[in-house]
C-alpha cells in the first residue's frame, strides 16, 4: 500500500476545507430602495450640445455624478466602431462647460493589465459610489462582439488616475460573451447589481451580482422570449424591480422586459412593451416624483430618440418628448444613457451620427410641458 | 501586480511548451519545451493564447507540468476525454444559453459543487485513481488561494477540452482505419 494511497485522500479533505472557507456567504439578495417620491419643483429647461471631439467616429455613451457634482461621461471612439486605435474616452462637465475629453483606457493599457492580448474595445459604463468612480468597459481578442470579455478599473481621483484593468470572470468558454452597457444598482449587502449581457450563440441579459469588494458572487439568466440585450433596470423596493432590454430580432420587435420580485435573484420575463424596438439600446431612471423616463428610438429606428414616462411601474407609458429626429436616412441618434443628478435635473447622453456624443439637460416639468 | 492575470499568462506559457513536446521531438524535447515556453512569453504567444481561451484551469496546468517533467502525458486517456466531452458539451451548452439553467453560476458560491465532488473524489479514491485525486485536491487549493473567482475554472477549460477532443478524434480515426485495413485483408 502506497502513501499515495492515504495522502490522496487527506489532501482532499483538506483542500475541500479550504475551499469551502473560501467560498463566499452572502446575505439574501435585495436591491436599495430608492428616495420617497415627490414631486420636482424644477421649471421647465432644457438645455443640449455636443460634447469635444475626441475621434472621428463615438458611440455608446455613459454618465455619472462624482461626490463633487461634476457630472462624468465616457464612451469610445476611433477611427471607426471596431477599429484598433479606439479607446475609451472621459470628460466632466463643470462650471465652464465639458472638458477636453482624455483617453483613459486603450488597447494596449488593457493588454498591459490583463496580460492578454486585445483587439478592440468597446461600451464603457461609470458609476459613482462614494470616492470611487468605476469603469466597466468591454473588450474582444477575437472576432466579433460576442467574444468581449468584461473589464473593471476604479478611480479614487475624479477619473484622473485609475487602476489597472482588471477581468472579471464571467463565462466558462474562454471568459467571453459577457458585455455590459447600463449602470449598476446599489444593493444593501454594499455591493452592486451589474446588468449584462450575453450574445455568443443565444442573446439575453444577465444579472451579475458584486460583492461590496468587487468579486462575482453570483449570475443570473434574465428570462427571454424574444433574442434580447443591454438590460437597463430600476429598482423600486428592496425585492421588485424592472429591466427593459433591446430586441435583438428577427426582424422589428419591442422593448423587451423582465423584473424580479426577489431582489435580483431570479428575473423572469415579461410581456414585451408596446413600442417598437428595432434592435437599439434603451435607458431608463426612476425620477424624482417616482415615475419611469425611458430613452429609446421608436418606430423611425435609430434616425429618432425618443422619452417616455410611465407612472405605474412600467405597466404602461405615455410618449413624451422626441429629443431628436431627421428625415435624413444616415442620421443615428442612439445608446441613450440617463443620469438623475442630485439637483433634480435629468442628464441624457447619446450618440449624435456616430460623430460624437451629445448631451442634454432637462428637467422633469420639460418633460411634462408642451412647449419644444 | 494582477496576480490572477500573471497566473493566466504564465500558465498558458507552460501550456504551450507541454504541446509543444507532444511533437516527435525524440532527444531535443526538454530543450524544445523549455524553448517553446520562453518564446510564448517573449513573443507573444501566451498572451494571444490568454486573450483567446482565457486562463487554464488548474487541471490543465498541472497536466501541461507532468507532461513537461515528463512523468506523464498531457492528453488524458480515451475513456475519460470522452466523459470530459460529453460533460463539456453538455455544460458549455446550458451555461451559454440552450435552456433556462446557468450551471456555470453554480461556481460562484459553489456549495453545491464541492458536496458534489465528495462522491466523485471517493470514486476515484476506489478506483485506485490516486493521481486524479491529488489533481482535483490542488484544484480545490488554487480556488481556496483566491486565483479563481468560479470554482469551474478552476476544474476545466476550453483547451482541456479542445484536448479531449483531439484524443477522441484520433482515436475514431484509428479504429476506422483498422476497420479498413481488417476488411481490406478479408
Amino acid at each position: 500500500m502506497t502513501i499515495g494511497r492515504w495522502l490522496a485522500p487527506l489532501l482532499f479533505v483538506l483542500a475541500l476545507g479550504a475551499a469551502a472557507w473560501r467560498a463566499p456567504l452572502v446575505d439574501a439578495p435585495a436591491f436599495v430602495p430608492p428616495p420617497a417620491a415627490k414631486p420636482s419643483t424644477l421649471p421647465a429647461e432644457f438645455r443640449a450640445e455636443r460634447l469635444p471631439a475626441a475621434a472621428e467616429s463615438a458611440h455608446a455613451a455613459s454618465l455619472a455624478q462624482l461626490a463633487d457634482g461634476r457630472i462624468a461621461a465616457a464612451w469610445f471612439a476611433g477611427s471607426r466602431e471596431g477599429a484598433a486605435d479606439v479607446a475609451i474616452w472621459f470628460a466632466l462637465l463643470g462650471k465652464d462647460g465639458w472638458s477636453q475629453p482624455r483617453a483613459i483606457a486603450n488597447r494596449q493599457s488593457t493588454a498591459g493589465s490583463t496580460f492578454s492580448h486585445v483587439r478592440k474595445l468597446g461600451n464603457p459604463v461609470l458609476y459613482v459610489e462614494g470616492s470611487w468612480l468605476h469603469l466597466w468597459y468591454v473588450s474582444v481578442a477575437i472576432g466579433g462582439w460576442a467574444g468581449s470579455a468584461l473589464n473593471h478599473s476604479v478611480s479614487t481621483d475624479a477619473g484622473t488616475n485609475w487602476s489597472p484593468a482588471r477581468r472579471l470572470s464571467t463565462s466558462p468558454l474562454a471568459n467571453i460573451s459577457t458585455l455590459a452597457r447600463t449602470p449598476p444598482l446599489p444593493l444593501a449587502d454594499g455591493g452592486l447589481g451589474l446588468p449584462v449581457y450575453h450574445e455568443f450563440l443565444a442573446k439575453h441579459g444577465e444579472w451579475l451580482r458584486l460583492s461590496p469588494t468587487g468579486q462575482v458572487v453570483d449570475k443570473v439568466r434574465m428570462g427571454h422570449e424574444r433574442a434580447s440585450l443591454q438590460p437597463a433596470v430600476v429598482a423600486f423596493d428592496e425585492r421588485h424591480a424592472l429591466a427593459l432590454l433591446r430586441d435583438s430580432g428577427p426582424g422589428r420587435g419591442q422593448i423587451q422586459v423582465a423584473g424580479s420580485d426577489d431582489g435580483g435573484q431570479s428575473w423572469p420575463a415579461g410581456p414585451a412593451l408596446p413600442i417598437p424596438n428595432s434592435n437599439s439600446s434603451v435607458a431608463l431612471l426612476r425620477l424624482p416624483s417616482g415615475r419611469l423616463l425611458l430613452a429609446s428610438n421608436g418606430a423611425s429606428g435609430r434616425s429618432e430618440l425618443q422619452l417616455w414616462l410611465s407612472a405605474d411601474q412600467g405597466k404602461t407609458w405615455q410618449a413624451s418628448r422626441t429629443v431628436e429626429s431627421s428625415p435624413d436616412g444616415g442620421a443615428e441618434f442612439s445608446y441613450p444613457a440617463l443620469l438623475l443628478s442630485r439637483d433634480g435635473r435629468i442628464h441624457l447622453a447619446y450618440t449624435w451620427r456616430r460623430q460624437g456624443i451629445k448631451h442634454a439637460m432637462f428637467t422633469e416639468a420639460w418633460l411634462d410641458g408642451d412647449t419644444p | 501586480m494582477n496576480l490572477v492575470a500573471a497566473y493566466g499568462l504564465l500558465a498558458q506559457a507552460l501550456v504551450f511548451g507541454a504541446l509543444v513536446t507532444l511533437l516527435p521531438l525524440g532527444p531535443l524535447r526538454q530543450r524544445a519545451a523549455l524553448a517553446a515556453t520562453t518564446a510564448a512569453l517573449l513573443a507573444g504567444i501566451a498572451p494571444a493564447l490568454h486573450g483567446v481561451f482565457g486562463a487554464p484551469s488548474l487541471t490543465l496546468l498541472q497536466l501541461a507540468i507532468w507532461q513537461l517533467a515528463g512523468r506523464d502525458s498531457l492528453l488524458p486517456d480515451f475513456r475519460p476525454a470522452l466523459g470530459l466531452l460529453v460533460f463539456a458539451g453538455l455544460f458549455y451548452g446550458t451555461a451559454l444559453g440552450w435552456g433556462p439553467v446557468d450551471p456555470y453560476a453554480l461556481g460562484y458560491q459553489p456549495w453545491a459543487l464541492l458536496a458534489a465532488l465528495i462522491p466523485v473524489a471517493a470514486a476515484l479514491w476506489w478506483r485506485r485513481q490516486e493521481m486524479a485525486l491529488l489533481i482535483l485536491s490542488v484544484d480545490l487549493l488554487a480556488y481556496a488561494a483566491g486565483l479563481f473567482a468560479n470554482l469551474w475554472d478552476a476544474l476545466l477549460d476550453p483547451l482541456l477540452v479542445l484536448l479531449a477532443l483531439f484524443v477522441v478524434g484520433r482515436q475514431g480515426i484509428e479504429t476506422l482505419l483498422a476497420r479498413r485495413r481488417a476488411a481490406r485483408a478479408h
